[in-house]
């Protein structure tokens, strides 16, 4: 007889750093491969579209039980997501998220930031974090912590300059990620120093 | 003229290959003509009732047509459209998609000149500017038409192999505290975050520091 | 916009559109007629009327446009969704403004919007809302235009 399909427990969303993942515990029946398909709605669909629903193809019976939803929760309004336990004919109640999730709630990590002198002059290089991304750089010569200068990186494929140092000097770099896109930033990496005339890096 | 009968098959690839807004319709011949086939081009602007035909393209044997004197002004949006005939028989209109001069134009890279002191270098960039009817024509650089342009600026320095690279909105960047008698080479691209269009980069610009006095 | 400030990432609505423009432009038959463009275009608004024919246009198309722009295709539906979401965004922050008596609507802005709803009512309704999200980059062209 038709086997009655409990709809997916435990629905999450992890979202770090604007990429967001909708997970669930998996739906077991014995001897028998699970299929599941998710679905978004947004502000937009709620209020405007009789609360309609649309399906992410990509994670539309799909064996696994994560779904990168990233692409989908493409503006800042809150949204709703639900997924379903299909075998064959058999489908299963949806298991929606509870609340809503903005993308605003995407939890950000300071940027990896690698400071090198040489000669005269001190570069940063900066880790890509995507698209969303730029960075805020802060740099000022060392003991003279009140005058910060800052500098707002968007290109991160490169080694990029920041300014040039005077003789002997010691400079410190610090950074943090920025997504303008929910007006949020990083908290700050650690402090690097380095010393004009070609000195590495050191940690502090 | 009598009506003909437009059984050829249509021309093919129809579209608008455009850099610096200077815009040129392309197209292929119809599959299966050989040689001998004539065309004629007509062009609308989107929203406005009337196709106007091209008369510097009518019975032409090459396949394209310059129509950037009629697709200047880039507040607008347009269409394009190709008729082929071969020996008394003619094709139907072939049409582009929708073209925006705007956000489907091609940006060339900037000009870069690069001038140097014996621990310095100095990089003037000058964006492209739009194409033009004529050189008495007032010029207008890309940078009026896209206020966001920026520059990334590559500088290599070629003893130590090391690149740095340079994010700037302004046209001029001094490079202070080099290396004298080290050559370096320098090249740039143009930005546009939105819509968002990048050139190429140009090709290096090297020039060796002064030595030391 | 003046004392306003659209907070929308112009970047990603412009990438959803270029992702679908070609689909959903030649869903549009009529080259003919424009919404936003003819007679009257968008450039030529005076810069104090930006704000409120901002506002106008994003509440045209959260009301009018979007819901009625369904495809058969997932992918387009998924775009058109993100740039739905993203003016309704916008809409709001534009809407903040506009209560606070920043985003004032003369007589110039009322007539162009007049002007873009009798060109939208003179389709039928799919055609029109199609014609208009053919037209997006009409819309978002002026706006970084005069940003």
């Amino acid at each position: 007889g038709d086997v009655l399909l409990p709809a997916p427990q435990s629905i999450s969303i992890l979202s770090t750093n604007m990429k967001h993942f909708l997970t669930w515990s998996p739906v077991i029946v014995q001897g028998a491969t699970v299929r599941y398909s998710v679905e978004f709605q947004g502000e937009y669909e709620r209020e405007y579209a009789n609360g309609s629903w649309i399906p992410i193809s990509e994670c539309s019976l799909t064996t696994a039980t994560v779904c990168n939803i990233t692409e989908d929760i493409s503006a800042t309004v809150a949204y709703k997501l639900r997924v379903r336990a299909e075998l064959g004919a058999t489908r299963s109640p949806w298991g929606t998220t509870k609340g809503f999730f903005s993308r605003a709630m995407t939890s950000l990590t300071p940027p990896v930031l690698r400071v090198v002198a040489d000669g005269h002059h001190v570069l940063v290089e900066l880790a890509d974090m995507g698209p969303s991304f730029q960075f805020h750089v802060l740099y000022w010569k060392k003991g003279q912590e009140s005058r910060v200068q800052q500098k707002v990186v968007k290109e991160v494929s490169s080694v990029v300059h920041l300014d040039t140092m005077e003789a002997g000097a010691e400079y410190c770099v610090k950074a943090r990620a920025h997504v303008e896109a929910i007006n949020r930033s990083s908290s700050f990496s650690p402090t690097q120093c380095v010393r004009a005339q070609g000195d590495t890096s050191v940690w502090l | 003229s009598g009506e003909l009968n437009c059984s050829l098959p249509s021309p093919r690839n129809v579209h608008f290959e455009s850099i610096n807004m200077k815009n040129v319709l392309h197209w292929s011949a119809p599959e299966g003509t050989g040689n001998g086939v004539l065309y004629k081009v007509k062009y609308t602007v989107y929203g406005v009732g009337k196709w106007i035909r091209k008369p510097e393209c009518r019975n032409i044997n090459r396949t394209w047509c310059d129509l950037s004197s009629e697709t200047s002004d880039y507040e607008e949006q347009y269409y394009a459209s190709v008729k082929a005939f071969l020996n008394g028989t003619c094709s139907d209109w072939m049409e582009t998609t929708r073209f925006n001069p705007l956000t489907d134009t091609k940006i060339d890279p900037p000009m870069v000149s690069v001038s140097s002191t014996d621990r310095s270098i100095s990089i003037i960039l000058t964006a492209p500017e739009k194409w033009k009817r004529s050189p008495e024509e007032e010029s207008i650089s890309l940078l009026q038409v896209y206020p966001g342009l920026q520059y990334n600026v590559s500088v290599l320095n070629k003893k130590t192999k090391k690149r740095w690279f340079f994010s700037i909105s302004n046209n001029t960047l001094v490079v202070p505290w080099l290396e004298p008698g080290t050559a370096y080479c320098v090249s740039a691209q143009i930005h546009v975050t939105t819509p968002l269009l990048d050139s190429d980069f140009s090709k290096e610009h090297c020039i060796t520091t002064l030595k030391d006095k | 916009l003046g004392a306003c400030r659209v907070s929308m990432s112009m970047t990603e609505v412009r990438a959803g559109f270029t992702a679908i423009k070609a689909n959903i432009q030649s869903r549009d038959p009529i080259r003919t007629l424009s919404i936003l463009s003819h007679p009257h275009s968008l450039h030529k608004v005076k810069s104090s009327d930006r704000c409120c024919i901002t506002h106008q246009l994003f509440t045209f198309y959260v009301d009018k446009v979007f819901k009625h722009c369904r495809t058969e295709d997932s992918f387009v539906n998924r775009k058109i969704s993100s740039i739905a979401n993203s003016f309704l965004s916008a809409r709001r922050k534009l809407g903040q403004c506009h209560e606070q008596n920043k985003c004032v609507c003369g007589e110039e802005s009322t007539e162009k919007f007049k002007q873009i709803l009798a060109n939208y009512e003179g389709l039928n309704v799919t055609s029109a809302a199609m014609k208009s999200l053919g037209e997006l980059d009409i819309l978002l062209d002026w706006m970084e235009k005069s940003r």
